[in-house]
């Protein structure tokens, strides 16, 4: 796909911006399930905590680790498009 | 010659990276008494004839004042090639995206320009023509103040023409990518980038701009491409869409026309149905808006049918046909994208129908023994139309064994009596589509429209008293409906009201009348109504412009 084929015209009345639609909401949770460490400190406890208490409820869902270089940059392309591959929810855990 | 070689025509400025990596070009400032512009190709073989004409030129008279610019319709690498293949000293300019080409209009190359030095056309000529050069040498030579050089060598004759090559911008494919970027420079709307990771489907259906199909993405080339299929300007605002009342331009339309699959020929019937259905007589926010099931649904008439491909004919309200599938899916688009109303949202449909994708149908005029129906509407056959009706999903009409009119006619009565409930009598409009048998055994006794509204008046007439709410049956004609001077002191109808007549339409020209279907098969269909009148929703028609 040439780059021209990738820009198009907005179709709507312009009074907002175009946002994608949140996904459905699904009964229960299920997995893979992402918990994102955004490399705060001690945001890999939370989520540690977070993991035992999954399992334990969610038996044979699986459930990955995932971790940001630094919170002080966006996510980089790669690990953004990772998340998007293999997870079908995210808790990305934010911690001050 | 275009108009913008012509002599006396300002010269259009431009300003192009050269080989040198500096810029040359025509400015609007003065720079010396003349500059000769070089148009040419590297794979041209009269290019490679005049080039070092050129180089001749600008060398006999570059210290007189001439300046002299080659401007390249190649890539970087061919014309450094043919630079070097004829020693040209002269700045080799690039024109690879063909924009100082596209404005100076000629159709090949060479094509050399003299221009003076207040920005004018002095001479040009495309091709090589001896006594062109001739006279284009002596101009220059005049403009500067020099004398003529003689630059055809002793015992040499140059041809006295050779034809060019047909310059870049006529490339089938460059001219599109031209006509997208002179089209694209008229279009306002926001331009939305689809990321690279995205595939483009998913993309708008993420975006919630579709209608649950795929949707064709509207690239700048194929809305410039759509917009051809109108005279009127992109800007030219149609209508104000319901629910949110937005403007709906051309561009917009034609942005949802491309989405919903609409070739451009198809852009100007969008644009009639739209002007129709934004009407306040139609109420597109009411129809929108409703619990019940009415879509708008179109019903073209005219000569357009046939030229556009329009199906009026066999599984005429079905699948198969892409100027019915399209028109109609594209008006359901402008409501959603431009005017906001979306399924949960405004539009509170409890089952909504198919024909909320589209309903687009041509009147089978060619089979019909009456005046099509934008004619009964006051157009002249000749004229193109849309008309709007806010109807139902199509119901069928049985009927395989009357031979008599007057059979038939009861039979689509007592079927058009069911539409919405049999005890609502005194109903607002229904389009009625009469299948081409069905119009044979009409036809064969002589009956008119009116005839058969008339039959379907008297088939479904009811005592009113069988059209109220009763302990069987709590639906029916509300009380409170009833002129009040018909009630008697028991706040119920008087005895003798009770056993009046009540025909299942309130007028007989609510009856639309539509011919369409194929030839064979005796099923006429009826598509109900809402509710009617000023409250509700009247069938429009609009003649469709350019």
């Amino acid at each position: 796909m040439s780059d021209s084929d990738r820009v198009i015209l907005d179709p709507t009345a312009e009074r907002s911006p175009l946002r994608r639609r949140l996904s459905a909401r699904g009964a229960r949770l299920r997995g893979p399930i992402g918990l994102v460490d955004i490399a705060k400190a001690r945001g890999d406890v939370f989520l540690d905590e977070l993991e035992v208490q999954l399992r334990l409820r969610l038996p044979g869902e699986q459930i990955l680790r995932l971790r940001k270089p630094t919170f002080t940059k966006p996510t980089p392309p790669s690990l953004r498009d990772e998340i998007a591959q293999r997870c079908r929810v995210v808790i990305q855990a934010l911690a001050d | 010659m275009s108009a913008t070689l012509s002599p006396g025509t300002p010269a259009p400025p431009f300003r192009l990276r050269t080989l040198h990596g500096d810029e040359a070009g025509v400015g609007s400032a003065a720079t010396g008494p003349a500059t000769l512009l070089f148009f040419f190709k590297h794979d041209c073989p009269t290019c490679d004839f005049v080039a070092p004409l050129v180089g001749q030129l600008s060398q006999r008279l570059g210290d007189e004042g001439l300046r002299s610019v080659a401007v390249s319709q190649s890539d970087s690498a061919a014309s450094a090639a043919f630079a070097a293949k004829h020693a040209l000293e002269i700045p080799v300019a690039l024109d690879e995206e063909l924009s100082a080409s596209e404005a100076y209009a000629f159709d090949s190359v060479p094509c050399l320009v003299l221009v003076s030095g207040d920005g004018r056309v002095l001479r040009a000529f495309q091709g090589f023509g001896r006594e062109d050069f001739f006279a284009l040498v002596a101009d220059a030579a005049r403009t500067c103040g020099a004398a003529v050089p003689s630059l055809e060598r002793p015992g040499e004759r140059w041809p006295e023409n050779r034809p060019g090559c047909a310059s870049r911008v006529h490339d089938p494919e460059v001219a599109q990518r031209l006509a997208v970027r002179r089209g694209a420079a008229q279009l306002s709307a926001r331009r939305v980038h689809i990321p690279v990771a995205d595939d483009p489907f998913e993309f708008f259906a993420a975006l919630g701009i579709d209608d649950g199909l795929p949707v064709v993405p509207p690239t700048e080339a194929r809305v410039v491409r759509m917009l051809e299929g109108t005279k009127r300007s992109p800007s030219e605002v149609v209508a104000l869409v319901p629910p949110n009342l937005a403007p709906a331009t051309v561009e917009k339309i034609a942005i949802n026309a491309v989405m919903a699959g609409c070739r451009p020929e198809y852009l100007r019937i969008v644009i009639a149905a739209l002007e129709a259905a934004c009407t306040d007589e139609f109420n597109l926010h009411g129809v929108l808006a409703t619990t019940y099931f009415p879509t708008p649904v179109i019903v073209v008439n005219g000569p357009i049918r046939h030229e556009i491909g329009i199906n009026c004919a066999g599984n005429v309200f079905g699948q198969g046909f892409r100027a019915n599938a399209t028109i109609g899916r594209a008006v359901q688009l402008v409501v959603r994208n431009v005017g906001g109303g979306r399924p949960g949202e405004v539009d509170m449909a409890t089952l909504g129908q198919p024909g909320k994708y589209t309903c687009c149908i041509g009147e089978n005029e060619e089979e019909s023994p009456w005046e099509p129906l934008h004619v009964e509407r006051g157009f002249r056959r000749e004229q193109n139309t849309v008309t709007l009706f806010a109807g139902e999903a199509p119901r069928a009409i049985l009927d395989q064994t009357s031979r008599s009119a007057r059979s038939l006619a009861t039979s689509m009565g007592l079927c058009l009596e069911s539409v919405a409930h049999p005890k609502f009598h005194g109903y607002g409009e229904v389009l009625l589509v009469v299948c081409p048998e069905h119009c044979r055994t009409l036809e064969a006794d002589g009956w008119s429209k009116a005839d058969l509204r008339r039959r379907i008046q008297e088939a479904t007439s009811r005592p009113l008293g069988q059209c109220l709410p009763d302990a069987e049956c709590a639906e029916g004609l509300p009380l409170q409906a009833l002129p009040s001077d018909l009630m008697g002191q028991d706040g119920r109808p008087r005895p003798e009201i009770l056993a009046l007549p009540l025909p299942k339409f309130r007028r007989d020209e609510d009856i639309l009348i539509v011919v369409a279907g194929a030839r064979a098969g005796k099923f006429s269909a009826v598509l109900g109504g809402w509710v009617g009148g000023k409250m509700g929703s009247v069938a429009v028609t609009r003649e469709i412009g350019a």
